[in-house]
């Protein structure tokens, strides 16, 4: 046995001496784009936070130091002590817990029917979601706060949640991943005598963890920045989330603009 | 889907043994909340908007109200024929996008591969690190990273600090209208100028996006190549090593391997990748709406923006929802087009089921972004299934 | 490819389904507009909502306060909602038939929602009608209409940096009060670090040129196109002239977002803007020192732009006499100035005047203007002419000013058919 190992030990020993001769330069130039790369990503978001603890005007004379000359924290205790900041924050965690529980459950089912059940009209089912998303979406946000507005869910948490319960992108992703499961495993629990439901909860669903994690990733970002939907659903200020109150939405940046015109000023162009 | 079906035969035999009974009913029963939810919050409205792209409402009561006419195609006429502001204005619009796209989805998509195929080195240290590095642009809110944007473009703002340090002038980003290749040419030869396609001269559509856009290209590559890097990462992974291996035995060099043997494997990721490139930069609002709304010059004005502002600024609905139909047109006769040309007649089995991998992420973090990366899955996916054996 | 085409012959019919689908439902939507009683206001004992396009707490918090003194005083309750678009949630408001009773509206604005018919032209009933300036009124009147009560209003004073007005050898005297005296102080003004005058390159702050020549892009009424004038070639001529003798210069091309920002920076002597340039100085260029003057007169005398909102309300508000009665008070003397104290803009009211320069001694030139100021067109899609104006005399420097001003008059044109 050691006969064995040794010789194949020293061998890929070897092998790598002999490539650190000309792959160390290589590599060394690989981890220098590859830092430098990751500091040009990255740096940006560094001078962001650099800059909340500066104070305005030394944020506008150094926009690139990564050190306050003058340290403050005045507008975290802004944030903090002088805003809503509890209730926006309570606001957008209740809307994004329950919007990814929901589209964790509903993509799932329906991708799974749409990609194992056979039904009439699956097929233009299929095609009828390709159509509606092609549709740029800044068009409909009349028409939705109608429809919102009509069944009488506007300006509460049901109309936040329930529109976000389930999305074509995730009902795709689960589609997909459905299709890539070997069927024999479902038609042994089938001929065990498991029911449809039965089967894609407790044997397929289980299998497709890799896919529900993409989507909880998905759903959780997704409702946590979403803005537009919750400008269309709601008015209190009660239900404001933290993208709809942050001053650095479009919004409030909007208002910046408008503000100037609210102040009777003409738009800078 | 097409293994369903050879499976037919069978099934149906089986059906009558019970195993599949009732399996309709649970069809519709596990696809009622889908139906429900995207048809009330998504079907409706894009059926209502299309509507109102044929008719005069103007923003009061209902647009279903009696009051409320039917003035067939006046509304797209008045973009694509109109003579007025109205067709220059959608004219400008279009060029501007249409260099955003030709400049942002091949960058990209180059720079997002590049990414994946450096992080995904099995001996390089700190994957892990590099990796979510390039992928956090992509998280965060595209407000948020706009406002960011706009603050390091500046006219003395960081990059511009940078740009000093080698010695360059850096232009006064967001302010300034110049199409990058007029190279500061105030005026073009006559007959560029004199010809004009939707009320915008030749002169101007040759003259790429301006500076200012220019700025906003740039911040679109760096918030979706981390994204894209996710998906061509997952892809290589699920590349098998045997092909590779061969081709390594054969005495391939690293650059041809990487030309001959991994790229043809990657077909399928790419061509998720440039679609939903494709639909993503087609419709892109966010930015200028939280950036320049248009400015300077009306040189990052787009489509969607502009749909926007004749809607909810001037209260032409009509012509709003014309602008939004005329660029679904538009996403969809692009997305066939590339699809032809990108088309393989024969792939693989192994090759479609690279395809099954779920993408990680859509082309941006807004729910818009998602309803993207599912309209290209779905919109790719009809390419597989057609050239499965 | 033969599969897809039939996917997509599929979508196809199931939109055509759907849209059968809706027309049957669509009946449900109609229930908003009920034209509103003609002559009287509607009456109840409905609360009223307010929706604002805030510039930040300083503002929400005046306006806050204000109407819910109001409140207690009438009795009826008011509450304010900040809006975060202020546009799109007016646009929900009347297309479902449930606006905000009370809200802030734009001089671009007010044609579109005039013409549809959401907005309550309530402005001769206001009791307090005869003290708003009259060139504020001719901006929120549409089609002879009076429609809403100005909340406030700016206009653009010449603002002049001391030091480097002494630095350059120059006294009070030598103000200018004629566009020669401007043309020669710019230039004395003008040195390798600074740019005599700096403004922005847009219609908000060259339109001045144009009034103070005796013209405008539109008269008063925004019911004729007047942008290709004598007067406004004579205006376009000038600053042309200045461009190309270099004593001025566009704030962009002193790498500045605006004037404020140029001359802030110590990169323009002299810069054209409203009195808002008094918040921006303070915050962000505290050590710069300057004064504010009026602008020096053109060869048709005084002149210069005024910029305005107004309070709108609702033709589908179910109480408009309350509405109404809000509108007069938020528009008194009182609040204007508190409102003025808070965040900036000018009482709309004469009577108010004297009390608010005693207040403001250094921001006389803003107010001393509104005697001769005039406003910016209105007439529906006036804006998006406006904005195609400012992307052709970005260029003014090297283009020919009445080709300019013969594409606008088109434009504007258009608009009245």
């Amino acid at each position: 046995m050691s006969t064995v190992v040794k010789p194949a030990a020293t061998r890929s020993f070897h092998r790598r001496e002999q490539l650190s001769g000309r792959q160390i330069a290589s590599r060394s130039v690989l981890y220098a784009v590859l830092v430098v790369i990751a500091i040009i990503y990255i740096f940006p978001f560094l001078i962001d936070i650099a800059t909340s603890f500066k104070t305005e005007p030394d944020a506008a004379s150094d926009p690139l130091g990564l050190i306050p000359a003058t340290f403050t924290t005045a507008a975290y205790q802004k944030l903090f002590l002088n805003s809503d900041f509890p209730i926006w924050f309570k606001n957008s965690a209740i809307v994004t817990i329950v919007v990814t529980l929901g589209r964790v459950f509903f993509n799932s089912l329906a991708g799974y029917a749409l990609a194992r059940l056979h039904f009439r009209g699956r097929n233009l089912m299929f095609a009828g979601l390709i159509a509606v998303m092609s549709v740029p979406s800044v068009v409909l946000l009349i028409p939705k706060f109608l429809v919102i507005n009509q069944i009488g869910i506007y300006d509460s948490y049901a109309g936040m949640i329930i529109p976000l319960l389930t999305d074509a992108a995730g009902i795709f992703i689960m589609k997909n991943f459905f299709e890539s499961i070997p069927v024999s495993v479902e038609e042994q629990a089938r001929i065990d005598g498991a029911g449809t439901f039965r089967v894609f909860w407790s044997v397929v669903l289980p299998m497709a963890r890799p896919a529900l994690v993409t989507i909880i990733i998905l759903s959780f970002q997704g409702s946590w920045n979403e803005l537009s939907h919750f400008i269309v659903s709601t008015q209190s200020p009660g239900l404001t989330t933290l993208t709809r109150a942050s001053p650095r939405s479009p919004p409030v940046s909007s208002a910046r603009v408008r503000s100037i015109r609210s102040s009777s000023r003409p738009p800078r162009s | 889907m097409s293994t369903t079906t050879r499976q037919a035969p069978a099934l149906r035999l089986r059906k009558k043994s019970g195993i599949r009974r009732g399996e309709a009913a649970s069809g519709w029963l596990f696809t009622a909340p889908m139906l429900i939810l995207l048809g009330l919050f998504l079907v409706v409205p894009v059926l209502m908007a299309l509507w109102v792209s044929f008719s005069d409402w103007s923003g009061r009561g209902s647009p279903f109200a009696g009051n409320v006419n039917f003035i067939g195609l006046k509304n797209y006429s008045a973009l694509l024929s109109g003579g007025g502001l109205a067709e220059q204005d959608f004219g400008t619009a279009l060029k501007n996008n249409a260099w955003y796209v030709v400049l942002v989805v091949p960058l990209q998509t180059a720079l997002s591969l590049l990414l994946a195929v450096l992080v995904n080195r099995q001996i390089l240290k700190g994957r892990g690190f590099f990796r979510t590095a390039f992928y956090f642009p992509s998280v965060t809110s595209s407000v948020a990273i706009t406002v960011l944007w706009l603050f390091l473009f500046n006219s003395t703002g960081a990059v511009n600090k940078l740009l000093s340090y080698i010695g360059i002038t850096g232009p006064n980003w967001f302010n300034d209208p110049g199409g990058i290749f007029h190279f500061g040419a105030a005026n073009g030869p006559g007959f560029l100028t004199a010809n004009t396609a939707l009320g915008v001269s030749w002169w101007d559509w040759l003259g790429g996006p301006s500076v200012a856009m220019f700025a906003f290209v740039l911040l679109a590559i760096f918030t979706t190549s981390g994204t894209f890097m996710l998906l061509f990462i997952a892809a290589l992974q699920n590349l098998g090593g045997d092909v590779t291996e061969a081709a390594m035995m054969d005495g391939a060099n690293g650059w041809q391997r990487f030309w001959r043997v991994t790229l043809p494997q990657l077909r399928p990721t790419l061509f998720t990748v440039l679609t939903l490139g494709l639909i993503g930069c087609w419709q892109v609002f966010d930015q200028i709406y939280t950036g320049t709304k248009g400015a300077p010059g009306k040189t990052t004005l787009t489509p969607a923006y502009l749909s926007y502002q004749a809607a909810f600024n001037n209260q032409e609905w009509g012509q709003g929802a014309a602008i939004a139909f005329l660029l679904f047109i538009i996403i969809v006769v692009f997305t066939l087009l590339q699809r032809w040309i990108l088309a393989e007649r024969k792939v693989s089995k192994r090759r479609m089921r690279l395809y099954d991998i779920p993408p990680s992420a859509g082309s941006g973090p807004s729910s818009g972004a998602s309803g993207q990366t599912a309209a290209a899955i779905a919109l790719t996916a009809p390419l597989q299934r057609k050239d499965r054996p | 490819m033969q599969r897809s085409t039939t996917r997509w012959l599929v979508a196809g019919a199931l939109a055509a389904i759907g849209a059968l689908t809706l027309s049957a439902c669509g009946s449900g939507f109609s229930s908003g507009s009920s034209g509103s009683p003609s002559g009287g206001l509607t009456s109840s004992n409905k609360a009223l909502t307010v929706l604002i396009g805030s510039s930040g707490d300083a503002e929400t918090k005046a306006v806050n306060s204000a109407v819910a003194d109001w409140a207690t005083s009438s009795g009826t309750k008011a509450t304010v909602n900040v809006a975060s678009d202020l546009n799109q949630q007016l646009a929900q408001g009347f297309s479902s038939g449930k606006p905000a009773d009370v809200f802030y509206l734009s001089t671009d604005a007010l044609a579109g929602y005039a013409s549809n018919g959401s907005l309550l032209a309530y402005g001769d009933q206001l009791s307090n009608k005869s003290d708003f300036y009259p060139s504020l009124v001719k901006s929120f009147t549409y089609n002879g209409k009076f429609y809403c009560a100005p909340k406030d209003f700016s206009t653009l004073a010449l603002e002049i940096n001391t030091d480097m007005w002494a630095a350059a050898g120059l006294t009070d005297a030598d103000i200018p009060t004629t566009w020669d005296q401007l043309a020669t102080v710019a230039k004395k003004l003008t040195t390798a670090g600074h740019v005599g005058l700096g403004i922005g390159g847009e219609y908000a702050r060259i339109g001045a040129f144009m009034t103070e020549a005796g013209g405008n892009l539109m008269n008063a009424d925004s019911t004729k196109a007047t942008a290709n004038s004598q007067a406004n070639i004579t205006a376009l001529d000038y600053a042309k002239k200045l461009l190309n003798d270099g004593s001025l210069k566009y704030a962009k091309d002193l790498g500045a977002g605006w004037g404020g920002e140029a001359f802030g920076k110590g990169l323009a002597a002299m810069t054209i803007e409203g009195n808002w340039i008094t918040g921006g100085m303070q915050a962000d260029y505290p050590n710069i020192k300057y004064k504010i003057v009026e602008l020096p007169a053109g060869p048709a005398g005084k002149g210069t732009l005024q910029f305005t909102n107004c309070w709108g309300i609702a033709a589908d508000s179910p109480n408009q006499a309350a509405a109404l009665k809000l509108v007069e008070k938020l528009t008194s003397a009182g609040d204007q100035l508190a409102f003025s104290k808070a965040f900036g803009p000018m009482p709309s009211i004469q009577s108010a005047a004297s009390e608010w320069k005693k207040a403001n001694p250094a921001l006389v030139p803003f107010l001393s203007a509104a005697d001769y100021a005039k406003g910016v067109p209105t007439a529906k899609g006036a804006a998006d002419v406006v904005t195609d104006f400012n992307s052709k005399i970005e260029s003014l420097a090297t283009g020919d000013p009445k080709t300019i001003l013969d594409a606008t008059q088109t434009n504007l044109a258009a608009l009245l058919k």
